[in-house]
């Protein structure tokens, strides 16, 4: 890829951010790549070195405030014609109630996605509490034996089962982290490069 | 590394790279290589964090033909790397601390 496609193509992908934020970046990467190919570098080799044009936009909307992106996309690249402001206001319980609901749904899918986490790390406090009482009541459980190995042998089983569900636990909360990160990056995603479709 | 603990050092990090003289984009991630892997990205956006605290400022200077943007230190800049010195006293100390702790239960 040549410089001139390289820019094209993240101008394109950041269609939808302010405007003065894409070409200040543009003019920052352009720079780059020159000062690459200064040093002895090819031009392909030069573009190569910056990192694919979705690495650096994935990159750049991580770095980007979500209300940045919002705030451009909701301004009206013209002024509004009196019918739309009219319409706007009357519309208001309407849309408002719906913009909040969109958002409500959001935050309790949100909310029960970390609840099932919370749920499991949940089982595994029970597991160790269940591991330690089996453990305690074999050695108070005087005078009956065989219930005391039972004790034991159940307290065991959770001990057990305790250290596999720990590593689960650990697993689903990284996953869950990791999906968070990704899906605020897929929201973000939704406000830029769309006029390049 | 802790998330902020990790941008205050890599705001002191281009700091320092622009202390001594002007420098531009390229050059810095060149000068912090030997250090820490930083890509353009992240550069900008460290850059453009220390112009709005108005650490640093940015100026366009004619180079072979076209335009290279350099970036010149100022005195709240200095300042942020002489807070950053004293910050790192305290937590050098603290670090000895806790490491003598641990040689002490070994």
């Amino acid at each position: 890829m040549n410089k001139q496609e390289f820019l094209d193509r993240l101008r394109n992908g950041l269609s939808g951010m302010p405007r003065e934020d894409i070409e200040e970046r543009l003019i920052f990467y352009s720079e780059m790549i020159d000062d690459r190919m200064e040093e002895g570098l090819s031009e392909a080799e030069a573009v190569g070195a910056i990192g694919t044009v979705d690495d650096v936009i994935s990159q750049i909307l991580t770095d980007t405030p979500l209300t940045r992106l919002v705030k451009e996309k909701i301004k009206p690249g013209r002024s509004m014609r009196p019918w739309e402001i009219v319409l706007l206001v009357l519309g208001f319980p309407v849309w408002l109630p719906l913009l909040i609901a969109a958002f409500a749904v959001i935050l309790a899918v949100y909310i029960v996605v970390w609840s099932v986490v919370i749920s499991l790390w949940a089982v595994e406090v029970s597991l160790w509490a269940g591991a330690l009482g089996g453990v305690i009541s074999a050695f108070t459980a005087q005078g009956n034996g065989l219930s005391g190995i039972a004790m034991f042998s159940i307290g065991l089983c959770c001990a057990g089962l305790s250290i596999f569900l720990f590593f689960g636990c650990k697993a689903v909360t990284k996953g869950t982290l990791k999906l968070t990160k990704r899906a605020a990056l897929w929201f973000k995603s939704l406000f830029v490069g769309k006029e390049a479709a | 590394m802790d998330i902020q603990l990790k941008r205050g050092l890599l705001d002191v990090c281009v700091l320092a790279a622009i202390k001594s003289k002007d420098s531009y984009g390229y050059q810095i991630i060149k000068d912090m290589k030997p250090y820490l892997d930083l890509s353009e990205s992240t550069l900008y956006t460290i850059l453009k964090r220390l112009e709005t605290a108005n650490m640093l400022t940015v100026r366009s200077v004619e180079h072979g033909g076209r335009l290279r943007k350099y970036y010149h230190i100022t005195g709240a800049g200095l300042k942020r790397i002489e807070d950053f010195k004293d910050e790192w006293g305290e937590i050098l100390s603290i670090y000895r601390f806790v490491t003598k702790e641990d040689d002490g239960n070994e």
